[in-house]
């Protein structure tokens, strides 16, 4: 039996090919669940998602069991967001992700795995509503 | 109030512990260990529990829609963790106007720890309503 390739070729596989799409309503019982989870008591949020709610709606990251078999832990690099329509209560807000890059590094404390994902957000007319880019480390 | 190149955002200091961390655990949704579970923190190298980056990332959010209101839109974010931040203490969340161009402003970001290390930095862009 040969040896399963590397951890890193097996995800560099699979960038680029989109994830399933997953679909949630967004419920304001869950509005005021994150925002007083963050402490942000600003009125708004009762009705309109707060810049990082998305995050809350769908996973952020592909399943990736396989990025486990590297290191022992997760670290979160970064994350970016860019919003192109307010997202609201009752919206149907669909989430479709993929990897985007996947490279390793050498750190202080040793090496580290680098994976790069995007999730694209689409309101129920199929118009884009923002847009997450995240940088998962495994360590 | 002018927005212009070099003004600062008013200071917003979060304190967050333990509770917040389960509680914005289990609004993201976010349920690795490293957030709630001293002992598996400690097994993976931490020095116990610490801060969800998102939730660093969501009191940068505020920061910025607190000074906004209703004046603008928040048109990006992003913001890159480069410390772990433990709870019990407070985190001091900045920010200034770096930029502001034909209605748009950029702003500097960053939360920093009792120390005051930069533990997170980003950048946001704000359309201001004319």
């Amino acid at each position: 039996m040969s040896a399963a390739p590397p951890v890193i070729d097996r995800l560099r596989a699979r960038i680029g090919t989109p994830g399933p799409p997953t679909t949630a309503v967004v419920e304001a019982g869950h509005l005021k669940a994150f925002a007083e989870a963050i402490g942000d008591s600003y009125p708004r949020w009762l009705t309109e998602a707060p810049p990082t709610f998305l995050v809350a709606l769908a996973p952020v990251t592909a399943h990736l069991p396989e990025a486990e078999e590297y290191g022992k832990g997760w670290l979160n690099g970064g994350n970016r967001f860019e919003y192109l329509e307010p997202v609201k209560v009752g919206d149907a807000i669909t989430a479709i992700g993929k990897l985007v890059d996947v490279y390793e590094k050498t750190g202080s404390s040793g090496n580290l795995l680098f994976i790069i994902f995007e999730t694209e957000y689409f309101n129920r007319h199929g118009r884009t509503v923002a847009r997450l880019r995240g940088t998962a480390i495994r360590r | 109030m002018n927005i212009e190149p070099g003004h600062e955002l008013p200071d917003l200091i979060k304190h967050p512990t333990t509770r917040q961390l389960v509680q914005y655990a289990g609004a993201q949704g976010d349920f690795y260990e490293i957030h709630y579970d001293q002992e598996f923190a400690r097994s993976v190298g931490l020095p116990g529990v610490i801060l969800h980056g998102l939730l660093k990332a969501a009191f940068l959010g505020q920061l910025v829609t607190d000074w906004l209101g209703e004046r603008g839109t928040l048109k990006s974010f992003e913001v890159s963790y480069r410390g772990i931040d433990v709870p019990g203490r407070p985190y001091r969340c900045r920010g200034r106007v770096t930029s502001v161009v034909g209605g748009r402003a950029e702003l500097e970001v960053w939360g920093e720890d009792p120390e005051g290390n930069r533990t997170t930095v980003g950048t946001a862009v704000v359309e201001l309503t004319a």
